[in-house]
């Protein structure tokens, strides 16, 4: 089976069924990545952006790094330039209620979002990308450009953070 | 994953760090809370649909590369062709013309003249059907991943 760096190369000469491989390997790594970072909002926009940079810079890969490492790093970059934007105008479409049980689980999530949305960035990233994907902070380094000592610090605080507001709201 | 799944995923994870970590071990985090926390947050995205439109938005991008890399790739290889064709010729010229001296201190004019000329048109024929071997290798690259890539989507 070909590696990812491999497929890289591949798409660089255009072939199609590199970048299917390619999606299809990372496709619910990077869309759930994109979903935590921005709550669900826009995550399509990002998800196709993120890929047309690959597309673009995959002549320019350097094929000794890691691709998720590389994938993950336009993706946050892209994010956090979403996370700068100003808020859209409210929509005036009115919300349909959902089933009570519906209504429950999506309030649940909702907190464990809403918990994580009241971390600090930095923080907020290094617990997304050690927990949910399963990062070493080697990896988690070079995707945040910092030292390792700087990711493991932040990875404490964030969680004992975390686990501060969940004490506060009693989650 | 369902929440369950990721919820003991979770507390792996957060089991691992809390090993490797001095500050979690100076003072213990609520790992359990942690990871029944984290683990709400399911995701409802449709991976796969989002990855069939990247594909299909991709398409003209992906056929402008492979021109591109067709076109670069065929321009090395006549380039590395050519660059040796000057000091190829000249040898060859050189050759004949020894051939041809030599053979007319033994044979006749006419007979030294067919040989050497039919020896010329056979080095010619082959330089053409070696430097007609280029787009025509070329090709049949393109048109085996071009295949591949029919298969792949099929």
């Amino acid at each position: 089976m070909a590696s990812d760096e491999d497929l890289v190369g591949r798409l660089a000469q255009g072939d199609e069924s590199a970048l299917a491989e390619l999606l299809k390997r990372h496709e619910r790594g990077l869309s759930s990545f994109l979903y935590r970072h921005t709550g669900g909002r826009d995550v399509e926009d990002l998800y196709q952006e993120t890929w047309v940079r690959v597309v673009r810079h995959a002549g320019r890969f350097d094929r000794e790094r890691r691709f998720s490492t590389w994938l993950f790093q336009i993706a946050l970059n892209l994010a956090r330039d979403w996370r700068r934007r100003p808020p859209p105008e409210a929509s005036e479409a009115e919300p349909v209620d959902p089933a009570p049980s519906e209504l429950a689980r999506a309030e649940a999530q909702h907190d464990a979002a809403r918990l994580l949305q009241r971390l600090p960035e930095a923080q907020r990233e290094v617990v997304m990308l050690r927990f949910y994907h399963d990062m070493s902070e080697e990896q988690m380094a070079e995707i945040l450009q910092c030292p390792r000592g700087t990711v493991k610090s932040r990875l404490h605080h964030g969680l004992a953070k975390l686990a501060d507001l969940a004490a506060e709201e009693g989650a | 994953m369902s929440e369950s799944e990721l919820q003991r995923a979770l507390a792996r994870r957060l089991g691992e760090h809390a090993e490797e970590c001095g500050e979690c071990r100076a003072a213990p985090l609520p790992l359990g809370e942690l990871s029944r926390v984290l683990a709400r947050q399911v995701v409802v995205v449709d991976a796969v649909g989002l990855s069939r439109r990247v594909a299909a938005a991709l398409r003209p991008e992906l056929a402008r590369l492979a021109s591109v890399w067709f076109w670069r790739r065929f321009g090395r290889g006549v380039l590395a062709a050519l660059l040796p064709l000057p000091a190829i010729v000249a040898l060859d010229a050189w050759l004949l013309s020894f051939v041809h001296e030599w053979a007319a201190a033994w044979l006749p004019e006419a007979l030294v003249t067919y040989l050497v000329v039919s020896y010329g048109a056979l080095l010619v024929l082959l330089f053409a059907a070696t430097y007609a071997a280029i787009p025509l290798a070329l090709a049949r690259e393109a048109w085996g991943r071009s295949v591949a890539r029919l298969e792949a989507t099929a």
